[in-house]
C-alpha cells in the first residue's frame, strides 16, 4: 500500500511520466551519440581504425566545399523561416475565420504534398524544373517570352527551386500546427475583445499572436533544424548528390558525400557534430530569448 | 480510483488494439476492392509466392543474395535451377532480395563494418566498389581460384576493375560496358538526302575525331535548322573524358599506387575539342547534364542530336524508353584522336562479391563465378539482361551474337556484337575506380565541366588546374 | 470560436466580399499546389514512355489515357502481390508506431509541463537537443545496438527507436503550456490521482494536438525508408517506400508501376488525415465548453 501511495504522490508522478523518455534517451540517443562523437576523432578505415585527434575538425575548417555547404544550408534555413512561418500562420488564421468556405477541401489539398512519397515528388519536380523545353517552368517562361532557362544550373534559380519544393511540401503541415494551436485559444478571449470593440487586426495582434506563441516557437525550432539539415529535397531535384558548382549542396548532403558515398564515417561524424552544435546554439539562443525555459508559475 | 486508472488504461490498450485491427482490416479491404476491379487472382500473399524470395532446392545449402536491380535477382534464380540440375550432390537454395540502389550499399557497408548481417553474395555498383573492396580479404572472398577456369577468355580490363589493392579479384562482372558511338541513320539520311546505305558507308568511314567532326558539319549544314545538333556534350558525366583517356592509354586516378593526375593531354584535348564544337554550333550541352535522364531521352527522340558515344548497356534505354526509334539507330566504333589508339572504354557496371561473413564461401564463390562467367551464364545475361558479356568466347558464336529473336539485335540496324568484335577485347581501355575516384568524379561533374562547357571561352588549363588542386586536398 | 462571434455579421455585403476574396485566395493557392499531384495522377494513367516523351504535360487527351498501370498493379501478378504485401506491412508499422508514439509522448510531455520539479528544465533541454542530431551519424551505433538487443529484422526494431519522438513531445508540451493549471488543483481537491487527471481531464483537452501529431507521425512513419531498410531483411518484410524505391535504379526506372503505385500509396495516409482532421474540430468544442 505504501509503495502505491509513493507512486501516486505529486512529487514522484512527474518522474514516472518522463521515465520512457529517460530510458529511450539513454539507450537510443546518448549511447549512439557518444559513439558518434568518439568516431569523429578517428580515421575509420575498413581494416584498421586510428585515433587522429582533431584532424577531422581542422580539415573541415579548411574545406572549401564544406563552407559552400554551410552557406547553402544557412541561406536555405533563413528563407524557409521567412516563408514557412508567417504565411502558414496567415493561412491558418484565415482557415479559422468564417470568411472561407469549403475549408475541408482546401486543408486536404494543402496537406496532400506532404503525403506524396519523396520518390515521386522528387521525380515530378525534377521534370518541372528540367532545362528541356517540356519542363513546366520553361513552358511558363517561354509563354512569357523569356525563352528557356537552365533552372538547375544557376545559383539563384537552384535555390528558388529548392524553396518552391520546400513550400510546396511543408506549407500545409505548418498550417496544420497553427490551426491546432488556434483551437487551443480560449474563445471567451475573442468575445471579450468583441465587447471592447476590437478590430479584426487588433484581435489578431493582441489575442491570436501572443496566444499562438508556443506553437510559433515550436514551428520556429523545428524549422531551424529542418532548414539546416535539409538534404532530401536537394537530392530529389538533382537526381543525386551532385549539383553544378555545388549550388544544391547542403551540410547533410556533404555528410552523405563523405560518410556514405566515400565511406569515411569519422569525417562524416565530425560534420554531424558541427551541425548539432550550430543547430543547438541557434535554437537555445532563440528559446532563451523568447522565454520558453521560464516556468510560468514564477 | 485505482480501478478507474486501470480500466482507463485497459480501454486505451483496447483502442490501440482496435486501431491496429482496423489498420490490417483496411489493408484487406483495399486489396479485396482491388481484385474486384482487376482480372483475377488471390490477394493472400505469402512468402513463397513472392518472386524474389527463395528458390532452388529447399534441402540444398542456403545462400543469401542482395541486389539493387530486380532483373539481376532473376538471373541468379534461373542460374540456381540450372546449377542444381548439373550438381545434384551440391544443390543450393538462394534467397535474392532487391533493395533500393543507394540504401543497399549503405546497408552492406553498415553490415560489413558491424561484422554481422551481411549476405553471402552481393551486387556492388562500380562507383561504390572502392568502399567495399577497401576491406580486402577481411570483408570479401578473393575470387581468383574460382574464376580461373574462365579467365583466359574474359575481357581483362573488366576483371581488373574489380581488383583489390592486393591484386586479388573480388568482384565478378556482368558486362564490359564497352563504349560505342550511336548514330541516328534515319534522321541523317533524311536531312542529307542520302540513302541509309550511303549514310552507313559515311559513318563506317569515320576513323578519327576530325572525320567525325567533318561528317557532323555536313549533317548540320544539310539540316540547317536551329536547335538541331550533331551531338551533345555532358556537364554531368565523365563518359567523354574516360573515352579520351582510354584512347591515349591515360588514367587520371593513377591506379592504386600513383597519385591522381588530372592534367592530362587526353582530357585537355577532349575538352578543347568540345569547346570548339559548342562554338561552331556542332554540339549542344546535354539537357539536364547527360543523355541518361528523361530530358536526354526526349532530346534524342526529338532528333535534336543524332550521334553520341555511350556504353552498350545504353541499348536497353532505347528499347525501354524509346520504342518509337526502333530501326533508326546504328552502332559503330568510336572515333580516335590518332590512328592505332584504343577506341573504347568500359563504363559502368556491377561487380558481384562474396563476403567473408558467408558460412559457405567456397560454394558461394564457385556458384557466382559459374553464374556470371560460364557459357550458360553469359548466354542468359545477354538474353535476359541485354549486356555485352565479358566472356569473349561467346562473342563470335553465331547462335549467340546473331539471334534475331534477341530484342537488341532486332532494334538496331546492325548487330551489337559485330561492333564488339570489330573493336576487339584488346582495344577496350580501362579507367581505375579507386578511393580517389569519387573525389575526381564529383569535382569534374559539379565544377570543371560546367566551367568549361557552359562558357566555351573558359581556359581548359585553368579548369584542370583547379581540379588538380581540389584533388590534391584529398590525397 | 470566432464563428459564433461573427454570426450576426454573416450576411452583410462586406462579409460576402471578404468571403469571396478569402475563398478565392484558397482556390488559387490550392490550384497551384495541386498541380504536381494532378500531373502525377494523370501520368499514372499513361504508359511510362509517355512521361519520358512529353515530360509532365497537363495533357487531358483521353486517347493516350489507359487503366493499364492500375490493372497491372491490381492484377494479382507477382508485382501486384508484392505491392500489396508492402502496403500491408507499411500500414501495420504506421498504425502501431502512431498509437504508441502518441501515448508515450503525451505522457512524457504531460510530466514535463504539468509539474514543477528539479530536472524539468534539464530534461526539456535534452528533448530539444535530441531533435538536432542528424540521424546518419547515429545510424551505425544504433544498428549495432539493435543487433545486440536481438531486434534485427523485426518490426519492433523498426518502431522502437522512434517511439519517444522529441518533436512530438515538444509539440505536446507547447500545446499544454496554454492550459490553466487550476484544472489540476481542482481535480486534486476532488480526490483524483495524478494518473487519472492526466488521462481523464487533460487528455480530452489536448485532442487537437493529438490529431495533428497523429497525422504527422503517420506521415513520417509511412514515408520512412532508411532505418526500416537497415533493420529489415527480405522482401516479405519490406515497407512501401522501400519497395517503391527498388523501382528506381541506375539501370532505368520502372515508371509504370512507380507512379501508379505512389499515387495509390497516398490513399491510406490521406484517410488517416481525414479521420484525425475531424478531431481538430472536435477539440474546438471541448475548448468552448471549458471556456
Amino acid at each position: 500500500m505504501k509503495g502505491k501511495n509513493f507512486l501516486y504522490s505529486q512529487k514522484v508522478a512527474p518522474y514516472v511520466f518522463v521515465m520512457p523518455f529517460i530510458a529511450s534517451f539513454l539507450v537510443f540517443w546518448i549511447y549512439p551519440l557518444i559513439t558518434a562523437f568518439t568516431m569523429s576523432f578517428q580515421d575509420i578505415g575498413a581494416i584498421k581504425t586510428e585515433w587522429i585527434g582533431f584532424d577531422n575538425y581542422t580539415k573541415l575548417l579548411k574545406d572549401k566545399v564544406f563552407m559552400i555547404a554551410v552557406a547553402n544550408s544557412a541561406k536555405y534555413m533563413f528563407y524557409t523561416l521567412l516563408l514557412l512561418i508567417p504565411f502558414p500562420m496567415l493561412f491558418a488564421v484565415l482557415m479559422d475565420s468564417n470568411i472561407v468556405k469549403a475549408k475541408g477541401v482546401w486543408k486536404a489539398i494543402l496537406y496532400m504534398p506532404a503525403l506524396t512519397s519523396v520518390v515521386i515528388s522528387g521525380t515530378l519536380f525534377r521534370l518541372m524544373f528540367s532545362e528541356y523545353k517540356t519542363g513546366q517552368m520553361n513552358v511558363i517562361s517561354e509563354a512569357l517570352g523569356f525563352g528557356t532557362y537552365k533552372w538547375l544550373k544557376n545559383g539563384w534559380s537552384g535555390m528558388l527551386a529548392l524553396l518552391v519544393l520546400c513550400c510546396w511540401r511543408w506549407t500545409g503541415v505548418n498550417m496544420l500546427y497553427f490551426i491546432s494551436g488556434l483551437k487551443g485559444i480560449d474563445a471567451s478571449l475573442y468575445e471579450a475583445a468583441d465587447i471592447d470593440g476590437a478590430s479584426p487586426w487588433q484581435k489578431f495582434w493582441y489575442v491570436t499572436l501572443p496566444l499562438l506563441k508556443p506553437t510559433t516557437i515550436y514551428v520556429l525550432t523545428i524549422s531551424v533544424y529542418a532548414g539546416l539539415a535539409m538534404f532530401l529535397e536537394s537530392y530529389m531535384l538533382w537526381a543525386g548528390n551532385s549539383s553544378p558548382n555545388n549550388i544544391g549542396l547542403t551540410i547533410v548532403g556533404y555528410l552523405y558525400k563523405r560518410g556514405i558515398e566515400k565511406n569515411n564515417m569519422g569525417y562524416a561524424c565530425a560534420v554531424g557534430v558541427v551541425l548539432l552544435v550550430v543547430a543547438l546554439i541557434i535554437n537555445f539562443a532563440q528559446l532563451i530569448l523568447n522565454g520558453t525555459f521560464k516556468k510560468e508559475e514564477d | 480510483m485505482k480501478k478507474k486508472l486501470v480500466s482507463s488504461l485497459m480501454s486505451m490498450a483496447l483502442v490501440a488494439g482496435l486501431l491496429a485491427g482496423c489498420g490490417s482490416g483496411a489493408a484487406t479491404e483495399t486489396s479485396e476492392g482491388a481484385t474486384e476491379t482487376a482480372e483475377a487472382s488471390t490477394e493472400e500473399a505469402s512468402a513463397e509466392e513472392i518472386p524474389n524470395a527463395t528458390f532452388g532446392d529447399a534441402n540444398g545449402t542456403h545462400l543469401e543474395m542482395w541486389t539493387f536491380v530486380e532483373l539481376h535477382g532473376q538471373h541468379y534464380k534461373d542460374m540456381a535451377e540450372v546449377w542444381n540440375e548439373q550438381n545434384p550432390d551440391r544443390t543450393i537454395e538462394i534467397t535474392c532480395t532487391t533493395y533500393p540502389y543507394g540504401d543497399m550499399h549503405t546497408k552492406l557497408l553498415t553490415a560489413l563494418e558491424a561484422g554481422t548481417g551481411a549476405p553471402d553474395i552481393c551486387d556492388v555498383e562500380v562507383g561504390q566498389f572502392p568502399n567495399v573492396v577497401a576491406g580486402l580479404d577481411q570483408w570479401l572472398v578473393p575470387l581468383d581460384d574460382y574464376a580461373s577456369p574462365y579467365m583466359s577468355t574474359m575481357v581483362p580490363a573488366r576483371m581488373q576493375t574489380y581488383q583489390g589493392e592486393d591484386g586479388h579479384y573480388y568482384g565478378a562482372p556482368y558486362h564490359v560496358g564497352a563504349t560505342a558511338m550511336y548514330y541516328n541513320v534515319a534522321a541523317m539520311s533524311e536531312a542529307m538526302g542520302l540513302s541509309q546505305e550511303e549514310v552507313i558507308a559515311k559513318i563506317d568511314a569515320v576513323k578519327t575525331w576530325s572525320d567525325y567532326e567533318a561528317l557532323g558539319k555536313e549533317y548540320v549544314d544539310a539540316i540547317g535548322e536551329e536547335g538541331k545538333y550533331w551531338t551533345s556534350v555532358d556537364t554531368g558525366g565523365t563518359d567523354w573524358l574516360w573515352l579520351a583517356m582510354a584512347e591515349y592509354g591515360d588514367d587520371w586516378t593513377g591506379g592504386f599506387e600513383n597519385p591522381a593526375n588530372c592534367q592530362l593531354d587526353s582530357v585537355k584535348n577532349m575538352l578543347t575539342m568540345q569547346q570548339s564544337w559548342l562554338k561552331s554550333g556542332l554540339a549542344e550541352i546535354s539537357p539536364d547534364g547527360h543523355v541518361d535522364l528523361e530530358a536526354g531521352f526526349q532530346n534524342i527522340m526529338d532528333h535534336n542530336i543524332v550521334s553520341f558515344p555511350k556504353a552498350l548497356w545504353y541499348m536497353s534505354r532505347f528499347t525501354n524508353y524509346m520504342p518509337e526509334e526502333a530501326g533508326n539507330w546504328y552502332i559503330a566504333k568510336c572515333p580516335v584522336f590518332q590512328d592505332g589508339q584504343k577506341c573504347s572504354v568500359g563504363i559502368g557496371g556491377t561487380g558481384t562479391v562474396v563476403t567473408q561473413q558467408s558460412e559457405n564461401k567456397e560454394l558461394a564463390a564457385e556458384f557466382l563465378c559459374w553464374a556470371k562467367m560460364s557459357d550458360e551464364g553469359e548466354q542468359h545475361i545477354w538474353d535476359k539482361l541485354g549486356f555485352d558479356v565479358c566472356n569473349t568466347a561467346m562473342w563470335d558464336k553465331d547462335s549467340f551474337a546473331h539471334d534475331d529473336n534477341n530484342q537488341f539485335n532486332a532494334y538496331f540496324i546492325n548487330y551489337p556484337y559485330d561492333v564488339l568484335n570489330e573493336i576487339g577485347m584488346d582495344n577496350i581501355g580501362k579507367i581505375s575506380v579507386v578511393a580517389i575516384s569519387p573525389t575526381i568524379n564529383e569535382y569534374v561533374c559539379t565544377t570543371t565541366l560546367n566551367e568549361v562547357l557552359e562558357d566555351p571561352d573558359y581556359s581548359v588549363d585553368d579548369a584542370l588546374q583547379e581540379l588538380q588542386d581540389a584533388v590534391d586536398m584529398e590525397q | 470560436m470566432s464563428n459564433n462571434t461573427h454570426q450576426n455579421l454573416s450576411h452583410t455585403p462586406k462579409h460576402i466580399i471578404c468571403s469571396i476574396l478569402g475563398t478565392g485566395f484558397f482556390v488559387v493557392l490550392c490550384g497551384i499546389i495541386s498541380f504536381p499531384v494532378i500531373a502525377g495522377l494523370l501520368a499514372s494513367f499513361r504508359p511510362g514512355t509517355e512521361l519520358i516523351r512529353k515530360g509532365l504535360a497537363l495533357d487531358l487527351d483521353p486517347t493516350t489515357m489507359t487503366l493499364a498501370n492500375y490493372k497491372y498493379l491490381f492484377g494479382g501478378n507477382q508485382d501486384s502481390r508484392k505491392y500489396f504485401m508492402w502496403y500491408k506491412n507499411s500500414l501495420l508499422i504506421t498504425v502501431l508506431s502512431v498509437v504508441l508514439t502518441l501515448l508515450i509522448c503525451y505522457f512524457v510531455a504531460y510530466g514535463l509541463t504539468m509539474y514543477n520539479f528539479k530536472l524539468q528544465n534539464l530534461l526539456f533541454t535534452l528533448v530539444i537537443a535530441t531533435m538536432m542530431v542528424p540521424f546518419e551519424i547515429l545510424m551505425l551505433p544504433m544498428y549495432k545496438e539493435i543487433i545486440a538487443l536481438g531486434l534485427i529484422d523485426t518490426y519492433v526494431g523498426v518502431i522502437i527507436t522512434g517511439l519517444c519522438s522529441a518533436s512530438t513531445i515538444f509539440f505536446f508540451r507547447q500545446y499544454m503550456t496554454g492550459l490553466p493549471k487550476e484544472l489540476l488543483s481542482a481535480a486534486r481537491i476532488d480526490g483524483a490521482n495524478e494518473y487519472y487527471i492526466s488521462v481523464k481531464i487533460i487528455m480530452p483537452l489536448v485532442k487537437p494536438a493529438f490529431a495533428s501529431m497523429g497525422i504527422l507521425c503517420a506521415m513520417g512513419s509511412w514515408n520512412a525508408i532508411l532505418w526500416p531498410l537497415l533493420v529489415l531483411k527480405g522482401a516479405e518484410k519490406f515497407t512501401l517506400p522501400i519497395g517503391l524505391n527498388t523501382l528506381l535504379t541506375p539501370y532505368g526506372n520502372n515508371y509504370d508501376v512507380l507512379i501508379a503505385g505512389s499515387m495509390f500509396g497516398i490513399l491510406p495516409i490521406f484517410i488517416i488525415f481525414l479521420v484525425f482532421q475531424k478531431y481538430i474540430i472536435d477539440g474546438m468544442t471541448a475548448g468552448a465548453v471549458k471556456g
